[in-house]
Parts: structure tokens; sequence; C-alpha cells
């Protein structure tokens, strides 16, 4: 029996749905005239969910196109470069980040290292501007830059 | 009966909601253009922004539906002219579309669409104005076990039109349902799901979600065309943009035909532009193909899908006014924006909220005048935004959903979330999974609890409720012969006779 992508898709949706259905049958529920209650939906959706993975179990899909080795390195960059940039948004500020995010990305999407940090810088203080100045939001960092001008 | 949309101008003619519906229009073309946005991606994209903006809920929501009919009508732009679908919708677009531009009628094949969808979409409005207050009048007499039931047959038709495989888009709608659970539970304070974390008690915010699962998954699945040569070039010459009105009354027939179909198509829950576009044309293929000429550059065949694809967006609008159970992945998101503003969609909207509903309608019939004129003369400025390189979308996506998100409450769990949600998107994307049933399953799930626990404390816990009424009934059987007949009609019809005409299968926003 082959390993197809959808019967481990499936067993793994079975493990979730016992967790979902453990973790309902565990709430404590304070009295309430509620004849239903907060587990019962849950429960049963959990063992809807069941169902429908076991189908896949046993009856698998036709495998997709899973990306390879250089694709996954890529894609785990990407989120690598987003996880930073969510790290210090708020440390750095907005303008700092966001133009080594933009001129990542942009790396990381076949631009040359100029368009890259030209993108960088065009992106991040335009968009700065645009977003405190013409739609009100308060974006962190940008104490230090106004100082400047 | 039409004081609702006599209110409804009154509310779109004011120059902000003016404005506002000739922003969305041009921002949803431009998102729409985009390769791989499509409109369910753009509004979740410009969503956020609108927020920012603090327009009271009419406001927004013209906004956010311009930007969505807007949307519609950028989508074709890469499918006439690149042979890539820019949205499911367009799919059936690129059939004769493209075939259009490489003879060198590329200009032309944009002005007959635009001038097909302002059909289309006219078509569908007006079954809209006509067809909305009718049925919200017969939905005012739904109870929470009537509701319950239409939204298992909701759930049902989704089942069966869309995405390539039922069984995972029933998964699909389940995960997004048990994704609405977490948080805490409104009739008894019980917080489910939240693992002691505080920034879940309020359950996972829905600009968060529709951001995590469209962006950055799209973000993630564009990195598998990033070498594609899509840059530079290859664009065809547009030529004229205007047409003549012959051709356009060559293709009258297909495109009322086309409209008439995709309105009735996008009424249905969950199916929605792009078996619109899929059924008219294989509709006026049969009608009207005597020549053999469809798929090799036939007008009518262009006319027909592109009617259709918008006509189904305006039709998915009934249901989501009326029942509050939207027709399409994007009417979902819209529903979902309605709720933010605590405004529940549903019959009590056109008596309670008519500037809400009548302005909304209205402000379709503006848009898509406003689109009209937009898309004849600047065809060719839109078609320049395909060329707009990968390392510049992407970044500029990123920026949007960071700062989007950010704004919610100046919270980084927030952001987190969002990557997380991404992460899972690209995943279910990548198992051949179609979003749009888990963006429904989290918009409805909710309102599908409370409904079923109001019915069953209305009658002590006694589930006869569920099916008590005439209404209910029906709509069990309904949802009952939807689930099944896909299982019977083919060994029906081969034993009728033998057919061997391929089913357009295609994935549904």
């Amino acid at each position: 029996m082959k390993l197809a992508a959808d019967r481990l898709l499936g067993i793994v949706l079975t493990g979730l749905a016992a967790f979902i259905a453990v973790q309902a049958l565990r709430l404590n529920v304070p009295i309430s005239y509620d004849p239903v209650g907060p587990k019962a939906f849950p429960l049963g959706l959990a063992i809807l969910l069941a169902m429908l993975s076991l189908v896949l179990v046993f009856k698998p899909g036709e495998d997709g196109q899973w990306p390879h080795r250089a694709l996954t390195l890529k894609i785990l960059l990407v989120l690598g470069v987003m996880l930073i940039y969510a790290l210090l948004f708020t440390r750095l500020g907005f303008i700092i980040t966001t133009l080594m995010t933009v001129a990542m990305l942009a790396r990381i999407f076949d631009a040359s290292w100029n368009r890259a940090l030209i993108t960088g810088v065009v992106m991040s203080v335009g968009s700065f501007f645009l977003f405190t100045d013409a739609l009100g939001i308060s974006l962190p960092g940008g104490y230090w830059l106004e100082t400047w001008f | 009966m039409f004081d609702f949309l006599i209110h409804g101008f009154g509310v779109a003619l004011t120059p902000l909601n003016l404005g506002l519906a000739f922003l969305g229009a041009l921002l949803g073309t431009m998102f729409g253009a985009l390769p791989g946005i499509g409109p369910i991606n753009g509004i979740a994209i410009l969503m956020p922004l609108a927020y920012t903006l603090g327009l009271p809920a009419e406001s927004a929501l013209i906004l956010l539906a311009a930007i969505y009919t807007g949307a519609e009508y950028g989508g074709r732009m890469s499918s006439i002219l690149l042979n890539v679908p820019g949205d499911a919708g367009a799919v059936m677009t690129t059939l004769d579309g493209h075939p259009l531009a490489k003879k060198g009628l590329a200009g032309p094949a944009l002005g007959l669409s635009a001038v097909s969808s302002f059909v289309g979409a006219t078509i569908a409005i007006l079954g809209l104005t006509l067809f909305a207050p009718l049925l919200a009048e017969v939905a005012v007499m739904f109870g929470p076990a009537e509701f319950f039931a239409l939204m298992i047959f909701a759930f049902a038709s989704m089942s069966v039109m869309m995405g390539k495989d039922p069984i995972k888009t029933a998964i699909g709608a389940v995960l997004g349902i048990l994704i609405g659970t977490v948080g805490v539970d409104s009739s008894t304070g019980v917080m489910r799901y939240t693992f002691g974390m505080p920034e879940l008690y309020d359950g996972i915010d829905f600009v968060v979600m529709i951001i995590g699962l469209f962006a950055i998954s799209e973000i993630l699945l564009m990195l598998e065309h990033a070498n594609r040569q899509d840059d530079e070039d290859d664009i065809p010459p547009l030529g004229r943009v205007f047409i003549s009105l012959k051709e356009v009354l060559a293709c009258k027939g297909a495109m009322v035909r086309s409209g008439l179909i995709g309105f009735i198509i996008g009424i249905l829950p969950g199916t929605g532009a792009s078996v619109g576009g899929a059924v008219s044309y294989t509709t006026e293929k049969r009608i009207s193909d005597k020549d053999g000429t469809f798929g090799t550059g036939d007008m009518r065949g262009l006319a027909a899908p592109e009617a259709a694809n918008n006509a189904s967006a305006a039709g998915s609008f009934v249901p989501m006014l009326t029942l509050g159970i939207p027709g399409s992945g994007t009417t979902a998101v819209l529903l979902g924006a309605l709720m933010l503003y605590n405004i529940t969609p549903g019959p009590m909207m056109f008596s309670e909220r008519p500037e809400v509903a009548g302005g909304l309608i209205a402000s379709l019939y503006i848009g898509n005048v406003v689109l009209l004129a937009l898309n004849l003369p600047l065809a060719g400025v839109f078609a320049r935004i395909l060329t707009i390189p990968r390392w510049v979308l992407v970044p500029g996506i990123a920026i949007l959903s960071f700062v989007g998100v950010y704004q919610l409450h100046s919270d980084l769990t927030a952001i987190f979330l969002m990557l997380i949600i991404g992460v899972f998107g690209y995943l279910l994307r990548k198992l051949g999974f179609s979003l749009a049933p888990v963006i429904l399953g989290y918009v409805l799930g909710g309102l599908m609890e409370q409904n079923l626990r109001r019915a069953l404390s209305a009658s002590g816990g006694d589930i006869d409720i569920l099916w008590r009424s005439g209404i209910s009934i029906g709509l069990w059987i309904a949802a009952a012969a939807l689930l099944v007949l896909p299982w019977l009609l083919p060994k029906l019809i081969t034993k009728l006779q033998p057919s061997n005409r391929p089913m357009a299968q295609v994935e549904d926003d």
C-alpha cells in the first residue's frame, strides 16, 4: 500500500478529529438552560471530519505536484524572511524592517541586487507615508524619522 | 416595493459613496488584472485598509462590492492577453479570448469582454433588484430550524458544485467551521480551543483569517512561478480598443442567454463565476457554434463566459443579502465584513437596514457603468499591469498583509497567527483543496451553531423541531437529493445514452 499524500492527510485529519473530540468532551460546562451546550457541535463536526478523512484514507485521490528540494528551500526562506519581519517589526520600526524584507523578497523572486534595494527603499518609504499620512494608520518606529525631517 | 432602491440611490449617490464606488472599481480592476490575484485575494488584501478609513457600514460595503465586481472585470485581462486565467471565473474566457488576441484582435477582444461583462452584470443586477426583496419576504418566515436546514443545504450544494473533489470540499468546510468555533462560546461563556491563550478568547480574527488564507498562501504559491518568464514583451499589441456596434450585436444573443444562466447559477449557494462561465460556454457552443469556430477566436465564445461570470458575481449577492448565505467564497468574505459591523445579513436587512441593502444594490448599478466607462478607454493602461514583475508584486502583497493585520490591534500575535494560517492555506491548496469552502465554513459555522442551539432550546431539546415545518423538510430533501444525485445520475445517463462529453471541472472562488 503506497502512502499517497491523501492517505497521510486522512490519517492526520483523523487524529485531529480525535483531538477535537477529546477536547470537546473535556469542556466544563456550568449549569445552563441551553439543552445543547458547547460540546455537541464540535463533537458532531469531529465525527463528520473523521468519517470524511477515512474516505480519503481508503480512496485517496491523485498525488499533486509537490515542490522539489530547491523550491522547498525557497518557501522556507520566504517564511523565514516574513517571520523575521514580524519579530523585528516593532523593535526596529516599519521603514527599516520593510526595506530589508522587500529587498530580500525581491531577491528571492529573482531581482538583481540593485533592483531589489531600489524597490526596498521606494516601497518602504512610499508605503510609510501612504499608510501614516493618507490612511492614518499608526506604524511602529516613526519617531526617529520624524526627528530627522 | 422599490422604496429600498430609491433610498439606496440616495445613499449611493452621495459624493463620498460615489467616489468610493469609483475607487473600488479602479482598485478592483487593477488587482484583478494582477497575475495570480483574483477577486477574493483582492478583497482580502484591501479590506483591512477599507476599515482604517473609518467608513460607515454601507460605504465600506459599497467599496468592497465595487472591488469585487471590478476584479471580475480585471480577471479577463491575462486570460485574453496571456492565456493565463487571472482568476477561476475567467478560465473559459481563455478559450476564445486568447485566439482572438493571437489574431491581432486583442483590443477588440478586451472591448467586447467589457461590453459583455456590462450586459451580463446588468441583467443580473436587474434580477437582484426584482428577486431579492421577494426572497427576503419569504425568508422572514424562517425560524432557527429553517435556517439550520438552509445551511445544511448550502453546504451540500457547495460540496457537490465547488472544487474538484467533493470529499475535500466537505473536509475544507468542516475545517473552516471548526476554526470558527475557537474562542468563547457566546451562550455559556465556556472557552473552546483557546489553549489558555488570551489572544484567542475572541476567536480567530476574520481579517487575520482571510489575509493568511489567501494573501500569504498566494505568496508561497507564486514561488513556483518565480522563474517563469512573463515579465516582458509577450503581451500582444492591443490595436483598436473600441469595438463596432455590429460586433456587439452579433453577440447579443450569447450575452443575454449567458447573463441569465450566470445569474441563476450565481444564486445557487456554492456555485460562482467559474461554474457560470463553464455552463454558459458549453450552452452557447451547442446553440450557436454552427461552423465549429468556437475555440478558434469566435467573438460569441468570448462574450458568453464574460457575460456569465459577471452575472453570477452579481447573482451571488441574492442569497447573501436575503438569507445571509453567501453564494461564493468572495461573498462569504463580504458577509464576514458585514458581520464586523454587527450587521447580520438576512431577510430583516431590507426592512431594518435599508440603507445597507439598497445602497449596495444601487451602487452595483453605478459601479457597473463606472466599470464600463473605465475599461473601454483604459484597457491599454490596465493591460500594462500584467507586466508588473513578481519581485515588485510579492513584496507589495507582503507589506499590505502585514500592515493590514498589524493595524487591527497593534499586536504581533495576530501576525504570527496570519503566517501560520498562510502555511495551512498553502498546504491545503497543494493537497488539492479549494479555499472557498474553508472561508464559507468559517463564516457560516458560527451562525449554523447558533441557529441549531436556538432551535433546540425553543423546543426544549426535542430534535424533531429541525424537520417540523414544510420549508425545512423541503430543504432537507433538497440537500439529500444534491448529495445523492451526482452518484446516481452518471449511472442513469450511461444507461440511457453513452456520452463522452467531458465535464468542465474548475476550481471556484
